[in-house]
């Protein structure tokens, strides 16, 4: 009876050789931030960071400051994973931000409350018609918008063939100069109740996260996140073993796209106004959530899981800067080193994790 | 009779081409919110005046850009500009660039870091920040002594993006008013910049919050971070009545805030006025008539008690 461990042709399975997941890497890089902010803290502040050092809360964690940490990513984490997939094809997507901001104005104009306080809505965008429609009209408006880019992306991207980064920069700067003309450049508030609903509390969060497992089991098993992989290891054998790249790749963007609208939604209902400035480097620190969560810019490798994780270290960071009080200045220049700073701890373990096979 | 008529018709264009003046307007960004009232207040004003043409620009946060858009408007010849700086402290080679082409040129809104040497043919026009920070403050120190907390007060602040000469006066201004022996009994627990965004307000106010401090008092630089701490301190569960807040700018959302008794203080800016009034100074300038080479429109304090002359 053969060995278990034997396999066919004589190859052996030597459990020595096991690799770690690349997301190993990345949790192990957020650890240790949070590590370096509860030694700071301890020793700054004499508060713990993530421990309920003052006994407020029932658990043992500070669960307010769990909360805000993955609350403030969840907006941008959306994005994060439609760009996942986009740079997975060897693609980019500069226009996220962009498409926020147009899609936050249109939806908000559809989302209008008629009577403010008493007083009629003195930031109403259409005649009274069109004020207290059902909470579908706008998350419909909102979708159909970011879709709508998406495709305007895709279809550049994948038709005429230029490169990713001009077509989403094109996209990028039209769409914010579309978002500045919906309105002159007025911001629209006052949305209904019930649009107000989406992202209240802990909202964003419960969106971003049911939003992030349906995509880890769409990129796992299925097989439009196998071709997503295919397509960016190596276009043209990926052509040639029959896929479909171009109406994949419109796919792809059109998803990007889309999710982006679902973010100006949630953020919208959040902040309970559209404002033509929403989104502007949301889609860089989009970019930096994926690539930290050790997806590469190359194409072909990278996780739904590792974006996550990428978002938890900027809500981290974050929070951290203000946990230990620092000084505004230094806060984005030490922000630019810690990107750096992970990305190059996931390739040297990578590399590491190469040469030993 | 051919003659006479000829020189009629010569006549009456010279007339109508010497009431029409061109105006080159770069305002800093269009995505702002008090930036789009100032705007709007110019290009409404323009219309009430026969044969201005006013060209607006978006510098877009840029610098450079602005400073080409002053090359290209003397280029095209234009009779007066009139700039947003979106740089305060870059105003020296604008005024530079504007000067040595002939052209009056009229700084609206931001404070230019060469006020006090402007050239000949240069003016501006605005509102003196001195004043916003202050009485916003001053206003707060007496609603948290009518609180009975006199003894000790503790607040937070949320500042503006830093590169902004108003996010840093206001600052200021705050933290003078705190430090006068009237106000004193307030300290300053932290200060941190939400870059004017109600968004970053939001999440900044609720990582305040989760720190466990106690506090009585938020100040914004401006009303969206306010109304932004507001939104946050709700979610908290924590009631508006304990909590003083003042903003600046007296947007309508904030007005709407201030009505729900949310808000406690704001200051209005007569942004659409100082609009206006920098289209007259530079058709002034543009005409060879004297000015006021500062002209400081004045802030007015929005509380509760006279919320409905704002409304």
């Amino acid at each position: 009876m053969a060995d278990s461990q034997d396999g066919i042709g004589g190859l052996v399975f030597d459990k020595s050789k096991r690799t770690w997941p690349n997301e190993i890497n990345v949790f192990v890089a957020l650890i240790l931030i949070i590590v370096i902010f509860e030694a700071l803290g301890a020793m700054i502040m004499g508060q713990s960071f993530l421990f309920d050092s003052k006994d407020r809360f029932d658990s043992v964690f500070n669960e307010a400051r769990l909360k805000i940490i993955i609350l403030q990513v969840s907006i941008i984490g959306i994005i994060a994973l439609g760009v996942t997939q986009v740079i997975i094809t060897g693609g980019i997507d500069l226009s996220s931000g962009s498409v926020v901001g147009v899609t936050a104005m249109i939806a908000m104009s559809f989302a209008q409350v008629s009577e403010v306080n008493g007083i009629p809505n003195p930031k109403a965008v259409f005649g009274p018609g069109l004020m207290d429609l059902p909470i579908l009209v706008p998350i419909l408006v909102g979708l159909g918008c970011g879709l709508f880019a998406g495709l305007v992306n895709g279809f550049m991207v994948a038709y005429t063939k230029i490169p990713p980064f001009i077509a989403t920069l094109g996209m990028m700067v039209s769409a914010r100069g579309a978002a500045k003309w919906w309105t002159s450049g007025r911001p629209v508030s006052f949305p209904t109740e019930e649009y107000a609903s989406i992202g209240a509390g802990m909202m964003p969060v419960i969106i971003f996260v049911t939003l992030a497992i349906l995509f880890y089991f769409v990129m796992k098993y299925t097989v439009y996140g196998k071709h997503t992989y295919a397509i960016g290891s190596n276009e043209d054998a990926a052509r040639m073993s029959g896929i479909n790249v171009t109406r994949h790749k419109v796919l792809v963007y059109s998803i990007a796209g889309m999710l982006a609208g679902i973010s100006a939604i949630v953020l919208t209902s959040k902040n309970l106004t559209a404002q033509s400035g929403m989104g502007i480097i949301y889609e860089l620190d989009a970019i930096a959530m994926a690539v930290i969560g050790g997806v590469s810019l190359s194409g072909g490798r990278g996780s739904i899981v590792g974006t996550v994780i990428g978002a938890l270290i900027f809500g981290v960071i974050i929070s951290g800067f203000t946990f230990l009080r620092l000084d505004a200045y230094y806060q984005e220049m030490v922000k630019g080193g810690i990107i750096v700073g992970a990305v190059v701890l996931d390739q040297w373990r990578q590399r590491r994790a190469a040469a030993r096979v | 009779m051919k003659k006479i008529l000829l020189t009629a018709s010569i006549a009456a264009l010279m007339t109508s081409t010497a009431m029409a003046a061109t105006i080159g307007v770069s305002v800093a960004r269009f995505d702002d919110n008090g930036l789009t009232v100032m705007r709007n207040g110019m290009t409404e004003h323009a219309k009430t005046i026969d044969g201005l043409d006013l060209q607006v620009e978006d510098a877009t946060d840029d610098v450079a850009k602005q400073l080409d858009q002053i090359n290209n408007f003397v280029a095209s010849g234009v009779d007066a500009i009139i700039i947003n700086a979106v740089d305060t402290n870059a105003t020296e080679a604008m005024s530079r660039a504007a000067a040595d082409a002939g052209v009056p040129l009229v700084y609206v809104n931001r404070q230019p870091i060469n006020m006090d040497s402007l050239p000949e043919n240069q003016a501006f026009v605005a509102s003196n920040e001195i004043e916003s920070g202050t009485l916003a403050a001053f206003r707060m120190c007496q609603d948290l002594r009518a609180q009975g907390k006199s003894g000790g007060a503790r607040a937070y602040m949320l500042m503006g993006q830093l590169s902004n000469q108003a996010a840093v006066q206001r600052s200021k201004d705050f933290e003078d008013v705190i430090g006068m022996d009237m106000c004193n009994f307030i300290t300053l627990i932290d200060k941190q910049t939400a870059e004017w965004s109600r968004d970053k307000a939001q999440d900044l106010m609720t990582n305040w919050i989760s720190s466990g401090e106690e506090f009585d008092a938020v100040f914004g630089n401006n009303d969206e971070m306010a109304i932004g701490a507001i939104q946050a301190m709700k979610a908290a569960g924590i009631s508006m009545d304990d909590v003083v807040v003042g903003g600046v700018d007296a947007t309508q959302d904030a007005l709407v805030a201030m009505k729900a008794g949310e808000m406690d203080v704001t200051v209005f800016q007569d942004l659409a006025g100082q609009g206006a009034g920098s289209i007259d100074t530079a058709l002034k300038l543009a005409n060879g008539e004297e000015v006021d080479q500062t002209v400081f429109i004045p802030f007015k304090l929005v509380t509760p008690e006279n919320i409905d002359d704002f409304l």
